[in-house]
C-alpha cells in the first residue's frame, strides 16, 4: 500500500459499507421495518451514546467507552434495550396497554483484536412491553419468522427454549452453588454445569433428567418431563401451550423445542428463542422474555423481544441467492449539445417517474441501468430507435401527467 | 445431510482421540496414513479438519467445524464462544504456578516489598485470570515456550505453565506453588451446529461419554 493511503485506514473492527452492500442493507431495512409496522410496532431512535454505567445488559468490557469533556464515562450504544428501558420508565410507566417498539440501528461492541469481529454492526429488533403469556410469546416469534421470510430467508429453524426449565433445576441446588451452575450453563460449559450440579448434591435421577433435557430438541417436550423438578415442569407446560399457537401462525414446521438452548445473558425469565440458517455458524436472530429487567429501572412490566443481527441475516440471504428489489432501472442519459434541452428532457422524464442520471456512472451498486441519448426536446434515442418522450415513458413503465 | 465437520487437535492428543472416535463408530483409518492433507473426508458422514490445538476452538466458534476435540487447557486460554459437551478424561495435564525451589520465600518477600511479581507464561489469559482471582498484582511476560528457563535467568519471579508429569519442572529446579486447574480433552460444538444437527451431535456425545466413563 502506498504511504499516502495508509493514513486513510479506519480503526480495527470498523469499515466502509460500499454502495452495493449499502443498497442491499437498505432493502433489508425497508423490509424489516415494514414487517414490524404491519404488526403494530412503532419505531424508536435511540441516541448514539449512553452513560457507560447506565447500560444494563452489557459487560462493561464489551462496550466502546470514552470520556466526554465533563469527565463522564460514555459508551457508544451497545444495544437498544437500555434506551427502551429508559423510555418505558420515563414516559410509559403508567401506561396500561402494551407498548410495541421497533428499531433498526448500528450497535457497538468492543472485541478483542485478531478475531475477525466487527465493532460496529446493524441490529434490527422489536420489544413488546406490558404483555405476558403465550399470546405475546407467539406474537414476537411469529413476527420474527415473518420478517425474515419477507427478506427472502427460507429454511430457517426456530429453536424455542425456556429459561425456567434450567431455573427449576437451579432452585434444587444449595444457594451457594446456584450462581456457579447457572453461569456455567450460560457459558455453554455443560461439563462444568453438570459436574457442579452433581457435586452440590443434585439427586441422581434429577441429574439424569437434566442431562437428557439439555440434549433434547424436537417437535414437543414430552420426553423431558420424567423426573424434572416442579419449576421445570411449569416451563414445559408453557412451551406446550405454544404449540397450537405456532400451528395457527403457520410456523409450526420451523419450530424445534430446544431445552439445550441457554442464552448467554442472565436476565431472561421465560420463553427464549433463536433463529438459525443453513451454513451459517452464528444465529441470525435471538430473543426472549425478560420480565424482571425493567423492574430494576422502576417500571416493573413484563417484556419480550428480539434482535436480528443484520450482517448475519445479509450473509444468509445472499447465500440463499437473494438480490434486492424495489429499485426501478436507472436510465443513463447521454446529453445533447444543447444543455437546456438536456435538462428539460431529464426533468420531464423524472416527473414521469423514470429514474434518470445524466452522463455515465462509476458505480452502479448492482442496480439495473439502461442507456439513452437526448436527441431534441421531444425525443430520446433508446435501444437504437429514436422515440418520443411519451413512447419512452410508456416503455419504461412511467406515466406522463 | 452434509458431512459432520470434526476439528481435531494434531499432536499429543491424537492417539487417544483416534481411539475415542473409533469407539464412537467414526471412521479413523483415514487418520492413520502419514497423509499431509488438512481437510480429510472420511466417508459420507464425516470430514476431519486437522489443525493446531490452539486453533480448534476458533474453527468451531466460527462454524468452520461443527464439533471438535481439544484440551480444556486450550479452551481456558482461548475464551471462544463454544459449547463444551463431554469430558473425555484423557490428555490430563495441569496448569500450575511454579517458582525456583529455593526462591519461593524470597519472591514472596519481594512481592511484599515491591508490590508486584513478574510471571512468565505461554498462557497469559489463564495466568492473568488466576492472579486477578487471588488478588495478587503481577506483570505477565508472554513467551513462546521453554517457560522453565525464565526464572533461572532472572526474566521472571514465577511461571505459569502446563505440566503433565512434572519432570521438566523438577529438572529445572522449579517447585509447584499452586495448582490452577486440571485439564482433560473435551468434545466441543458450535452453538448453531448443536441446534441444527442435534441428533447426530448428541448421539456422538453419548457414545463418547460412555467410552470415557468405561476407561
Amino acid at each position: 500500500m502506498p504511504d499516502a493511503l495508509s493514513g486513510l485506514a479506519v480503526p480495527r473492527g470498523f469499515r466502509d459499507i460500499l454502495p452495493t452492500e449499502a443498497r442491499e442493507l437498505h432493502a433489508i431495512e425497508r423490509t424489516l421495518l415494514g414487517a414490524f409496522a404491519d404488526y403494530g410496532y412503532v419505531p424508536l431512535e435511540p441516541p448514539a451514546v449512553e452513560f457507560a454505567s447506565g447500560a444494563i445488559t452489557m459487560d462493561e468490557r464489551r462496550m466502546v467507552r470514552f470520556l466526554d469533556r465533563d469527565g463522564r464515562l460514555l459508551a457508544l450504544r451497545p444495544d437498544v434495550t437500555t434506551a427502551v428501558a429508559r423510555v418505558v420508565a420515563q414516559r410509559y410507566r403508567d401506561a396500561d396497554a402494551p407498548l410495541r417498539l421497533s428499531y433498526f440501528t448500528a450497535v457497538f461492541r468492543e472485541e478483542a483484536s485478531m478475531r475477525g469481529s466487527e465493532r460496529e454492526y446493524d441490529q434490527a429488533g422489536i420489544e413488546l412491553i406490558g404483555s405476558s403469556g403465550a399470546l405475546a410469546d407467539c406474537e414476537v416469534i411469529a413476527l420474527l419468522a415473518d420478517a425474515l421470510a419477507r427478506c427472502g430467508l427460507v429454511s430457517v429453524e426456530i429453536d424455542v427454549g425456556h429459561a425456567g426449565y434450567l431455573h427449576g433445576f437451579t432452585d434444587e441446588l444449595p444457594t451457594e452453588a446456584r450462581e456457579g451452575f447457572a453461569s456455567a450453563a450460560r457459558d455453554g460449559d455443560l461439563v462444568r454445569a453438570l459436574g457442579l450440579a452433581r457435586g452440590a448434591g443434585l439427586a441422581a435421577k434429577r441429574a439424569v433428567a437434566l442431562e437428557r433435557g439439555l440434549r433434547h430438541r424436537g417437535p414437543d417436550v414430552a420426553a423431558a418431563r420424567a423426573d424434572a423438578p416442579k419449576g421445570s415442569l411449569k416451563a414445559l407446560d408453557e412451551l406446550e401451550a405454544l404449540t397450537p399457537l405456532f400451528e395457527a401462525a403457520g410456523i409450526g414446521a420451523a419450530v424445534r423445542f430446544d431445552l439445550g438452548f441457554v442464552p448467554a445473558l442472565p436476565y431472561y425469565s421465560g420463553v427464549v428463542f433463536q433463529v438459525t440458517a443453513p451454513g451459517l455458524g452464528f444465529p441470525v436472530a435471538a430473543g426472549g422474555r425478560y420480565d424482571g429487567l425493567l423492574g430494576h429501572l422502576g417500571a416493573d412490566r413484563p417484556a419480550t423481544g428480539f434482535a436480528i443481527n443484520v450482517p448475519h441475516l445479509h450473509q444468509a440471504v445472499l447465500d440463499a441467492g437473494w438480490t434486492p428489489d424495489g429499485d426501478s432501472a436507472l436510465l443513463l442519459l447521454d446529453p445533447a449539445d444543447d444543455l437546456v434541452v438536456t435538462v428539460r428532457v431529464a426533468t420531464a422524464l423524472r416527473r414521469a417517474g423514470i429514474a434518470v442520471c445524466v452522463g455515465p456512472v462509476a458505480e452502479r451498486a448492482g442496480r439495473e441501468v439502461r442507456a439513452g441519448r437526448v436527441v431534441d426536446e421531444g425525443h430520446v434515442a433508446y435501444e437504437g430507435t429514436t422515440r418520443t418522450l411519451e413512447a419512452l415513458v410508456t416503455l419504461l413503465g412511467g406515466s406522463l401527467e | 445431510m452434509s458431512a459432520l465437520r470434526v476439528a481435531l487437535a494434531q499432536g499429543a492428543l491424537m492417539p487417544d482421540t483416534r481411539a475415542a472416535l473409533a469407539a464412537a463408530g467414526l471412521p479413523t483409518d483415514v487418520l492413520d496414513n502419514g497423509d499431509r492433507r488438512l481437510l480429510v473426508p472420511a466417508g459420507e458422514d464425516t470430514t476431519y479438519v486437522l489443525s493446531r490445538p490452539g486453533d480448534v476452538p476458533t474453527y468451531v466458534a466460527h462454524g468452520a467445524a461443527d464439533v471438535g476435540i481439544v484440551g480444556k487447557d486450550v479452551l481456558l486460554e482461548s475464551d471462544a464462544d463454544i459449547l463444551e459437551l463431554v469430558d473425555l478424561r484423557y490428555g490430563t495435564c495441569t496448569f500450575v504456578v511454579a517458582a525456583p525451589q529455593d526462591m519461593i520465600d524470597k519472591s514472596l518477600d519481594e512481592y511484599r516489598h515491591l508490590g508486584s511479581l513478574e510471571v512468565a507464561t505461554k498462557y497469559p489469559r489463564v495466568a492473568a485470570a488466576h492472579f486477578q482471582k487471588r488478588g495478587i498484582q503481577v506483570e505477565i511476560i508472554k513467551l513462546g515456550g521453554s517457560i522453565e528457563l525464565a526464572p533461572q535467568v532472572g526474566l521472571s519471579d514465577w511461571i505459569v505453565d502446563l505440566v503433565s508429569t512434572g519432570r521438566t519442572l523438577r529438572e529445572n529446579r522449579l517447585a509447584v506453588v499452586e495448582e490452577i486447574a486440571v485439564c482433560t480433552a473435551r468434545l466441543i460444538a458450535n452453538r448453531v451446529s448443536y441446534s441444527r444437527d442435534r441428533e447426530r451431535i448428541a448421539a456422538l456425545a453419548s457414545r463418547l461419554e460412555t467410552w470415557a466413563a468405561a476407561r
